[in-house]
């Protein structure tokens, strides 16, 4: 049974996280699992990003900023396969992702659009437990691991109350747990996650995030993020991507990373940056607004 | 940060589903669609049985088994060799239109798209009617072929100028509409240029019959749709994860372009076939889908579900055909429509208010 024999396959490939998530400790940063090289990243005519490298750090939080249109969704595409690159290649454990049957991937990257979309009426329980379809076939389609799996990422996203509840009833904050729970079911080592904020309060967006770290931490889970909020990336991320025009601006820890000369170069704002009195992380505070004083 | 937690859950309770387990193989069991599919078969083989029935002379339901399982009987002639063909392609012809219509509304997931929405129906009829109408079909049974031949070739047609990277929903509905459109201005140039007795037959043929339909129509239909079980076994599989956006779809492992030009392509020769068996029956493939996904409560068109829905439609609608005005016989075409139309109006207001 082919099915099987992959299955095993992705077992022995999954390395350092999934044995540092089952002895409690985490191995952070020892290799780069998802890599992009020299990408080109084009639309019909319109050229997004050119020669793009990015190493993704293994069981790690990265977050990709930058300001609209810079092409940071783009890239999280092209680490997803949801947009082949026209040139260069995105490397998933040192192979090509274009020559990866899909499948095989879906049980390695686990990935979150911005605004994805539920058939009517689907059940909570039931679209988490879509999520396992990469590892399931025509004659397996409900194993105890699955049941197992589905469970935990309910378990883990404080959905298992809402299981019998339907996904249109739900508030936003619900649903992008819901939807973090599939990607969760899906049990892959790496998760893409385009946006998870957009559309939510403030404390909606900080419970999402919040999760996302936990998962990280406990689970050893390699995360990628794109996020608007420069402030919530800092706080967030072990590994923050500035990007500006399809190019890598400036990359490393938030605290090396965030300064007022990347504000200005990255998002061309005028801002001091203090350190969060919270966190201590870099805190980007714009410059003074307009008044009418200021103005003459 | 909060220590790690062992998880407590380890069963989910997935509403409606009963899961059957052994031995390595699992399977996931929707009962309402399993409830409703068991529902369906009985209405159609009362609604058959009622159809063999009914006619010009009644036959008792006794008799009508005894035909049907071949025992000897004074009414072999009326039932077995009138009525019973036709109710076996009525049969087979909803089948298939039912199938179509739950492969093309998945794909383009959108409740109005069904093969006479995306040009499949208008190209079967163009065919056929410009071949009958010039004399270069002179018999009956040449139909069929040149029915399938236009429907495949308007279907194909949709599909080249819709592709752009991938098939995109939108597109290949609004395209299906523009072809529809420009072929029935075809069929009504065809009709007026013609031969005008031929022509006659050509508008016949035009509302769908199953008026004189025999076994030479069923026996390749239901080849057909033999062929198409374990494509639409597949299919049923892949519309788990289909049924999301494409960005999830793809993330679950699917390959999205391969599925749907599949289920598509599948959609398309079945709506040419049961057009080239019987005609354009309007509405059919439009509603059963809607009409088994309503029954079935499913997240997902059931494929069965709107099979069996589409063959009892159709069944139903030619015992009305037969007998509403009888003596006078009606084109089947003619009852879809006019139970067809308003009853989906029905269901989509009742859902809309249900909805909200």
């Amino acid at each position: 049974m082919p099915a099987d024999a992959e299955s095993v396959d992705t077992k022995s490939v999954d390395t350092e996280s999934a044995r540092a998530a089952s002895t409690g400790t985490v191995d952070r940063g020892s290799g780069h699992r998802l890599e992009a090289r020299e990408l080109t990243l084009a639309y019909e005519a319109r050229t997004v990003a050119e020669k793009l490298s990015l190493r993704i750090p293994d069981g790690r939080v990265t977050v990709i900023v930058g300001p609209n249109a810079c092409g940071k969704s783009t890239l999280l595409r092209a680490l997803g396969r949801l947009l082949k690159p026209a040139r260069g290649a995105v490397l998933l454990d040192g192979e090509e992702l274009a020559r990866v049957p899909t499948k095989q991937i879906a049980r390695r990257i686990g990935l979150l659009p911005q605004s994805p979309s539920a058939p009517e009426g689907i059940a909570v329980a039931d679209l988490v437990a879509r999520g396992r379809q990469p590892h399931q076939s025509w004659w397996q389609q409900w194993s105890a691991e699955d049941e197992a799996a589905v469970a935990e990422a309910m378990e883990r996203t404080s959905t298992a109350e809402l299981a019998e509840r339907g996904v249109d009833e739900l508030s936003g904050g619900q649903r992008q747990r819901v939807w973090i729970a599939m990607a969760l079911a899906q049990g892959t080592d790496i998760l893409l996650l385009d946006e998870p904020t957009t559309f939510l309060d403030i404390a909606h967006q900080v419970e999402v995030l919040d999760l996302v770290r936990r998962l990280n931490v406990e689970r050893g889970r390699t995360v990628v993020a794109v996020l608007h909020d420069l402030n919530q990336a800092a706080r967030y991320a072990d590994h923050l991507v500035a990007m500006r025009e399809g190019r890598i601006v400036a990359q490393g820890p938030p605290a090396e990373v965030v300064t007022a000369e990347l504000v200005r170069e990255v998002f061309g704002l005028e801002s001091v940056v203090v350190p969060d009195p919270v966190t201590g992380t870099p805190l980007v505070v714009p410059g003074a607004p307009w008044t009418a004083t200021t103005d003459a | 940060m909060t220590a790690p937690t062992a998880p407590t859950v380890s069963t989910v309770s997935l509403r409606g589903y009963t899961v059957v387990r052994a031995r390595g193989v699992s399977f996931l069991l929707h009962r309402r669609s399993a409830w409703a599919a068991l529902g369906l078969l009985v209405a159609l083989a009362a609604t058959a049985v009622a159809s063999l029935c009914l006619g010009e002379s009644t036959v008792a339901p006794g008799e009508v088994l005894k035909v049907v399982f071949g025992q000897p009987s004074p009414h072999e002639l009326v039932v077995g060799e009138f009525r019973l063909p036709r109710v076996v392609v009525g049969l087979l012809v909803g089948t298939a239109l039912g199938l179509a219509g739950a492969l093309i509304q998945t794909v383009a997931r959108n409740p109005l798209a069904s093969p006479d929405v995306v040009g499949v129906s208008w190209g079967a009829t163009a065919a056929v009617v410009g071949l009958l109408a010039y004399g270069v079909v002179g018999s009956t049974g040449q139909v069929p072929y040149a029915a399938v031949a236009g429907g495949l070739v308007a279907g194909l047609l949709v599909y080249l100028l819709a592709w752009r990277r991938g098939l995109h929903a939108q597109r290949f509905v609004l395209i299906g509409i523009g072809i529809s459109v420009a072929l029935s201005s075809l069929t009504s140039v065809f009709l007026t240029k013609g031969d005008g007795f031929q022509a006659q037959a050509a508008k016949v043929w035009m509302t769908g019959s199953l008026n004189g339909s025999g076994y030479d129509q069923a026996g390749w239909l239901a080849w057909v749709l033999l062929a198409s079980v374990p494509v639409a076994l597949w299919a049923a599989r892949a519309q788990r994860s289909i049924s999301f956006d494409d960005a999830t779809a793809v993330g679950l492992g699917l390959r999205l372009n391969r599925i749907r030009l599949g289920m598509a392509l599948l959609g398309v020769v079945l709506a040419s076939c049961a057009a080239g068996a019987a005609g354009p029956v309007d509405f059919v493939a439009l509603m059963a889908p809607q009409i088994a996904v309503r029954l079935a409560r499913s997240a997902q068109i059931p494929l069965l579900c709107s099979a069996l829905t589409g063959a009892l439609v159709v069944v139903l609608a030619d015992l009305l055909a037969r007998r509403l005005l009888a003596p006078t016989e009606l084109p089947v075409g003619v009852v879809t429509g006019l139970v067809g139309a308003p009853y989906l109006m029905w269901l989509l207001i009742r859902s809309r208010r249900g909805g909200s």
